[in-house]
């Protein structure tokens, strides 16, 4: 009785724990778009197998061979399966409500979840077949369930890879349909359409063009955060797109060579937005010059006539416009070393409201503030604003609208307070961004500059250098320094020492927590603090199952 | 004896309006208040979408935190233009709710602009509150403002600027304001014309910050309406309404922060609170009936606001708001909310005599329906002579 009493506890378990493990695989999977060669790519590069459902049960095991007795195992099994229960619900949060990029559970998600998990689900309730004819055999039935949940806590992307296989068929005549009456709408309304890319800054300059241009020249449609999928922008369309909407920006990501161009057969678009083509993602393209490849099918896709508006800060945005003339050929940007441009910032300056700036364009001055902090930010206003005036903006209202541009969650976003005010760039931190972070930092008025961060992540082997560069030019501009962590404390500290900032005003902790305590016990009326990198980010850059 | 019927009353509120969430708060307090031994209540929420929804969950002010997934548990339903139906429709089997008087509970776009008021009037059904035209011309609020100074109420100088104007050429449409007739320094005030709170105001303390609070205005509203801002300012508000003539309440003062009352401190400071649910315009930090204020002004602004009242031609209960220039003692009317927040019942139940909410409400009703009977006693024969000649 007790045997049968200790398997079913550790088979609730098993399952209670496999149900959450199928939806946190299923986040992945679904942000690699279903595609098992990506996922499993994905797998490998994170080492994303399950060690601590894995290990517990182990454990479990090694206990019941050491304790055999029925007595032991109760109590084994009733210990096992809360640290699985304390694993999944506790430890390891809800996919569906945290993280950076959470779990959506559309209609295939959900499906592929429940085939998987049913699949996962009998092989976890096989002993519960075997208790009836094994009870005889003490150990057996503990000994079999621990097994069969080590089977399934490793299967589980197999699981799921299945499950979308075995869904595959009536998936895609779904998504064909969908398609379809994405094309049928989009024919019926016929938008201008304004494709965006770049390796950074695209959601950015969305959000920025989709707003301007409704304030200035029409009613515009665009798919909010980073939608930017045949099948994401299928939905958004068939969702939001209304017969009003003149024109479309679409996001177009570029996740391997002709995808981008699959993009625009879909939404054809009669200009582009292209606002830099830099190195991210090297290991997706092979090569720089495969990235150039895959971005420039944006441009390809333009027809003759069309409106080609580049970034001309970045090397290889500019030569991309050089080679694909269109009827409209417009760079923009900060540095004129690089080339002549045709849209311009000049004096950038930032206070509390955010930035000001006059922007020189057709050979006018046009002086403006966004609430937008920092260069990224201003860069993607500048290519939205070089975009509007291509299709008809009045310069001068559209750099009164960049006045009200709203802000992009977690970049770059002032949080002021009556004592203490911060700066957020909780957002994926990379090098442009953070200098650009430091930059506003320096300039906005405060008693003390205090920056907190765990460094930045997934910069490769640049990793070490690009931090400790950052941390050099940080003791230029901070009065205090925290680190957060480990994984980059070396290289920041090397490039505080190597800048000779003071060790005292240097703070070392453990955990984001334990920064934040020391901070809080610490602050002073106006202090200015910038928070780089959100630690919660960080450790979701770095899977652990 | 037999028990009298209730009069079945249908509250509308929400609506398409930025100022949806406002009007369920005023809507829910007024089903507290309406007199059930004497009407029968249908709660008709239309959602920010346009779709209207009928439910006794709608009473449970629990139920809007979960808007839209919990609308499925409605009855969706429409007001037909169709005369004779004296009711709803059910969308799902055409059948009728019958409704006896429709009390419309929207504060700004679509509901108290004079469009609801016309769907009432093609559906000849009896509603409270001001008329098609009176609803429109007090929303518009340059419209109301010339058309009161024809009748002589003081209004401050103000320049209208459209949306279209300003995407063509917005140096010259800031050069045409910054030169308007009575706007002799800045600081100058810019809003939406047509939307009610406070959404899209700016105070502009420069010329080059007119531009981009323009720019703002025409986020909300295609026509943007700029006035010159008093610097020394006292607001006195004034509730007026229907019932046997015209009667005008107490007054208030409300009491700002910050100079203009943004849409937090109108609706969400919860009576100087931060936290907690927001009760609305009832719960705002004010003065009732002050008693140091001087009378003379008192009296004028319940003249001027029984007066403006009148000639526009408006029903129901409403608030007319006035500020005074301290630096000259000088009184001007700013604007006329047709349905205002919480029903203005804060400043009716510490009136002389006071007035319940609950025989407000009553009031409104029993107007409604002398105003739709006196409609239908009108000679509207349609001769149709000239197709059949």
């Amino acid at each position: 009785m007790l045997a049968k009493i200790t398997t079913i506890i550790l088979i609730v378990a098993i399952l209670a724990f496999a149900w959450r493990r199928t939806l946190s695989f299923l986040r992945y999977f679904q942000q690699e778009e279903y595609n098992p060669t990506r996922f499993i790519a994905w797998i490998k590069s994170n080492r994303a197998f399950d060690t601590r459902g894995s290990l517990v049960l182990l454990l479990a095991l090694i206990a019941h061979v050491i304790f055999p007795g029925s007595g032991a195992s109760f109590l084994i099994a009733l210990l096992s399966a809360a640290t699985l229960l304390v694993v999944a619900y506790g430890i390891e949060g809800d996919p569906r409500t945290t993280g950076k990029i959470r779990l959506n559970m559309t209609e295939r998600a959900t499906k592929t979840a429940w085939v998987a998990y049913g699949m996962l689900a009998i092989v976890g309730a096989l002993p519960l077949f075997g208790l009836c004819c094994s009870c005889s055999q003490e150990s057996a039935p503990l000994t079999l369930t621990a097994l069969c949940g080590i089977a399934i806590a490793q299967a589980t992307p197999a699981a799921l890879m299945l499950a979308a296989k075995i869904l595959s068929p009536a998936e895609k005549r779904l998504q064909k349909y969908y398609y379809d009456d994405a094309k049928r709408i989009l024919a019926e309304v016929n938008p201008f359409v304004i494709g965006i890319t770049g390796s950074y800054g695209k959601t950015g300059a969305k959000a920025a063009l989709g707003d301007l241009l409704t304030q200035t020249v029409g009613s515009t449609f665009w798919p909010k955060k980073s939608i930017n999928t045949v099948m994401g922008i299928t939905r958004t369309i068939r969702e939001t797109m209304r017969p009003h909407h003149k024109y479309a920006v679409i996001e177009m990501g570029a996740y391997n060579i002709g995808s981008i161009k699959r993009l625009c057969e879909f939404t054809p678009p009669k200009a582009a937005l292209v606002t830099a083509v830099g190195i991210m993602h090297l290991e997706r393209f092979g090569s720089p010059e495969n990235v150039y490849t895959a971005k420039s099918e944006i441009a390809e896709a333009l027809p003759e006539h069309g409106i080609l508006v580049c970034n001309g800060d970045s090397p290889n945005a500019r030569r991309m416009a050089e080679q694909h003339k269109r009827g409209t050929n417009l760079l923009y940007g900060f540095d004129l070393s690089k080339g002549p441009l045709d849209c311009f910032a000049t004096d950038i300056s930032y206070d509390e409201h955010g930035t000001s700036f006059v922007i020189h364009y057709k050979g006018e001055r046009f002086p403006g503030r966004t609430p937008l902090l920092g260069r990224p930010a201003l860069s993607n206003a500048l290519g939205a604003f070089t975009m509007a005036c291509a299709l008809g903006a009045q310069p001068a209202f559209a750099v009164a609208c960049m006045g009200n541009l709203p802000p992009v969650d977690n970049r770059l976003v002032l949080d002021k307070g009556s004592r203490v005010s911060y700066l957020r760039d909780a957002y994926n931190s990379n090098p442009t961004g953070f200098e650009a972070a430091l930059d506003v930092l320096k300039n906005l008025p405060a008693q003390r500059r205090i920056l907190i961060t765990p460094g930045m992540i997934e910069l490769g082997d640049m990793q070490y250098e690009e931090n400790k560069r950052l941390a050099t030019m940080a003791a230029s501009v901070c009065d205090r320094i925290y680190v957060v962590g480990t994984t980059n404390r070396d290289a920041i500290l090397a490039g505080l020492a190597e800048a000779n900032f003071p060790r005292t005003k240097t703070i070392i902790a453990e955990t984001r927590d334990e920064a934040f305590n020391t901070l809080a016990e610490q602050s002073a009326e106006g202090d200015l603090v910038l928070i780089e990198n959100d630690l919660g980010d960080l450790h979701e850059g770095k899977v652990r199952f | 004896m037999t028990q009298r019927k209730r009069t079945r009353v249908a509250v509308l509120f929400g609506g398409r309006s930025v100022e949806h969430e406002i009007s369920v708060i005023t809507a829910l307090q007024l089903m507290q208040a309406i007199d059930p031994a004497v009407y029968e209540v249908t709660p008709v929420y239309i959602a920010p979408t346009g779709t209207w929804h009928t439910g006794n969950q709608l009473l449970e002010r629990s139920f809007y935190a979960k808007v839209p997934a919990n609308l499925n548990s409605l009855q969706e339903v429409t007001l037909l233009p169709k005369p004779g139906v004296r009711g709803l429709t059910k969308l799902s089997d055409n059948s009728t709710i019958p409704i006896d008087v429709f009390l419309p509970a929207f504060h700004g776009q679509y509901g108290e602009d004079g469009c609801i008021q016309g769907l009432f009037e093609m559906a000849d059904v009896p509603y409270t509150g001001s008329n098609v035209v009176s609803s429109a011309l007090t929303m518009n609020k340059y419209a109301c403002k010339v058309f009161l100074k024809e009748h002589g109420v003081p209004v401050l100088p103000a320049q209208l600027i459209t949306r279209s104007d300003a995407q063509k050429n917005i140096d010259g449409v800031v050069q045409k304001a910054l030169s308007t007739e009575g706007f002799t320094t800045l600081p100058l005030f810019v809003k939406p014309c047509n939307l009610g709170s406070s959404i899209g105001i700016s105070k502009v303390k420069e010329a080059h910050e007119l531009a981009p609070a323009l720019a703002k205005v025409f986020r909300f509203d295609t026509h943007a309406l700029i006035e010159p801002c008093v610097n020394d300012i006292m607001e006195i508000n004034c509730s007026v309404r229907e019932h046997n003539g015209v009667h005008a309440s107490v007054v208030e003062i409300p009491v700002s922060q910050s100079g203009v009352l943004s849409y937090e401190e109108k609706y969400l400071r919860g009576g100087g609170k931060k936290t907690g649910q927001s009760a609305g315009m009832a719960s705002l930090t004010r003065v009732i009936d002050p008693q140091d204020l001087d009378p003379d002004i008192k009296n004028s602004v319940v003249e001027i606001a029984t007066r403006s009242f009148t000639v526009l031609g408006c029903s129901g209960v409403a608030r007319l708001d006035f500020i005074v220039d301290l630096a000259t003692g000088k009184l001007y009317f700013n604007e006329l909310n047709a349905f205002p927040g919480s029903c203005s019942f804060y400043l009716w139940v510490r009136s002389h005599p006071r007035v319940l909410y609950t025989t407000l409400i009553h009031n409104m009703i029993e107007t409604a329906l002398v105003h739709h009977a006196t409609a239908a006693s009108l000679d509207r024969n349609i001769g149709l002579k000239a197709l059949r000649a």
